[in-house]
């Protein structure tokens, strides 16, 4: 068992870091990447040096100037953190609720309700057609994706965010609550909310993570303008030369692990100062 | 539409009882009088925000392929038209299409959750150093897209591959001849690279679940860890595998990154995606989301219902 184990995260890993490592050569045309250590990868996908044609790299975006001094972001990454954070805004706001509703309440049909949330509905590339069809101005557009996404990990929210519910003792919280004089809204938004705030902020991070590598849906949706970092990668894995593209996918590794330890840390501190 | 001539009386009857039930519940939620109008109220405005995203960008878009589908013109919804679907019945290239993805997404599951079994077992039974970096790792390749997956198989079985380039070093033959990245088999190994974390991080929850208690005393009764597993564990995780296998291959159907990358089996989303970028035949590629759509909604629906699977994570 524990071998299986083992080969198993040698094979999810070794290509891993193999493409970590093999994104600092100047040559990978042997087993392994010769040529050490260079950043003229590295500098391509990020723009900082010229790259021509489909090899295109990212453009750059002023994100604010203050006093002669510019700020300066990769537009893509810009763009794809922002969609993806649109997409977790729409998950919170109707993830939350109906995990509580699932958790807390016993009704008619519930099994139905919980089924359907934490189901994904249809694969991205479905749904990139069905966009397409039913809004047809709107499906490429920055908010088309966001909807997108935030219906495509929708219920992975709901997962995170239910399970935490469901280790609580809502009913006693809420009773408390409610006989200290506090309305239903008020006890649902500032009792029961902050106590699950671990779960909704892993719900959060890993829609956000899902939602910012979403390659299916933009892929069927995507007409012009920026690319969603996904389709970004996918240009550079099919037509840059090989160092190049794990340049590009080392980037999208270390841009996941970032955000993960970041949203980590916020939420445990962030929301902690309030309570 | 029936009209209210073709039914008896008792239907009749039976439709005003429910429709007064329904209009009573919608007086008891816009102005409740006891409690359990007002929890009710709770539940349907708890409920409204994920039913309105859901109605918005799921049913409509849905239902507009759907219509397009049947349409008798190609790009405008009229008339009534079965012609998209009869191409996908007729024509034998749209049944090795739908072949090729449940032989894929089929024997990529099997695979998937045989190897995620013992992961999971490992993970929570044995106290391994380092668990969680193991977990954490196991767990990363989930937030890598399916091209990136593609791209991992590449590094290891492409021309210029570890593996490929091992294997040649032992056999003494052309890395060339045996780089198996591009082909039938290395794209079931990219579809397991997808898929195998998933696998894992399902069945853990239901490992989590597992009554240590039985185990022991079954350890303590003279039973071997085989036995052990098979007559005490294995029932007690089987709704658990069940319900891993339905939500693999939900994930195995669904991967379309993966295929743009590695284009060597034609399955049914990449053809979904062909259909639209080669001639815009909305028709057809609504009719194969259409099926897809039916196809998957009934098994999970029967395999929910008919097996003891459990779905959760």
């Amino acid at each position: 068992m524990t071998a299986t184990l083992l080969v198993v995260v040698a094979f999810l890993m070794v290509p891993v870091v193999l493409t970590f490592v093999g994104s600092f050569a100047s040559e990978w045309s042997g087993v392994v990447p010769s040529g050490f250590v260079t950043l003229q990868n590295w500098r391509e996908v990020l723009g900082l040096a010229a790259s021509i044609g489909s090899q295109r790299s990212m453009g750059w975006d002023t994100l604010f100037s203050l006093g002669g001094v510019t700020v300066a972001v990769p537009s893509e990454l810009l763009f794809s953190v922002g969609l993806a954070l649109g997409g977790v805004f729409i998950n919170l706001l109707v993830g939350v609720p109906i995990a509580y509703a699932v958790a807390r309440y016993e009704f008619r049909g519930d099994e139905w309700v919980n089924a359907i949330s934490v189901l994904p509905l249809v694969p991205g590339v479905i749904l990139g057609v069905a966009f397409l069809r039913a809004y047809p101005n709107l499906s490429g557009t920055s908010f088309g994706l966001i909807v997108g996404y935030s219906l495509l990990k929708a219920p992975f929210m709901v997962m995170a965010v239910r399970s935490e519910f469901e280790s609580m003792p809502l009913r006693r919280l809420e009773e408390s609550a409610r006989s200290l004089g506090a309305s239903w809204p008020r006890t649902f938004l500032t009792v029961i909310v902050p106590n699950a705030r671990s779960g909704i902020v892993s719900g959060a991070i890993i829609c956000w993570t899902l939602a910012a590598a979403e390659f299916n849906f933009s892929y069927i949706v995507w007409a012009k303008g920026t690319q969603p970092l996904a389709l970004f990668l996918q240009r550079h894995i099919s037509n840059s030369s090989f160092t190049k593209a794990a340049a590009a996918v080392s980037m999208f590794f270390c841009i996941i692990v970032a955000i993960t330890v970041l949203l980590q840390q916020v939420g445990s501190r962030g929301f902690d100062t309030r309570g | 539409m029936a009209t209210p001539g073709d039914h008896p009386d008792g239907t009749g009857s039976r439709l005003q009882a429910s429709v007064d039930a329904l209009g009573g519940l919608v007086d008891a939620i816009l102005d409740p009088t006891t409690e359990r109008d007002r929890e009710r109220r709770r539940i349907v405005a708890l409920c409204a925000p994920f039913t309105a995203l859901l109605a918005i960008a799921g049913a409509y878009p849905l239902a507009e392929v759907f219509r397009i589908s049947v349409s008798a013109e190609q790009y405008r919804s009229v008339g009534f038209s079965l012609q998209a679907y009869e191409t996908l019945v007729t024509d034998p290239y749209y049944r090795t299409v739908a072949f090729n993805s449940i032989w894929l997404a089929g024997g990529t599951t099997l695979a998937s959750v045989g190897l995620a079994i013992p992961i999971a077992h490992a993970l929570e039974k044995y106290d391994l150093p380092g668990e969680d970096v193991l977990v954490t790792l196991v767990s990363f390749p989930i937030s890598l897209p399916g091209i990136v997956a593609a791209f991992m198989i590449l590094v290891l079985l492409g021309n210029n591959g570890l593996v490929t380039n091992v294997v040649a070093v032992l056999t003494g033959r052309e890395p060339i001849d045996l780089a198996i990245a591009v082909s039938a088999p290395g794209l079931f190994v990219a579809f397991c690279y997808s898929m195998i974390p998933r696998a894992t991080l399902i069945l853990r929850g239901t490992y989590a679940e597992v009554d240590h208690a039985a185990e022991e005393a079954a350890q303590s009764l003279g039973a071997t860890p085989w036995q052990t597993f098979r007559h005490v564990t294995l029932p007690q995780i089987r709704p658990g595998i069940t319900g891993a296998l339905i939500l693999t291959f939900r994930t195995g159907l669904a991967i379309f990154g993966t295929l743009i990358v590695i284009q060597t089996v034609v399955v049914w989303t990449l053809q979904i995606s062909r259909e639209l970028s080669t001639g815009y035949d909305i028709q057809v590629a609504g009719a194969m989301a259409t099926v897809y759509f039916l196809f998957t909604f009934a098994f999970t629906a029967l395999g929910l219902r008919y097996t003891d699977a459990e779905v959760g994570l």
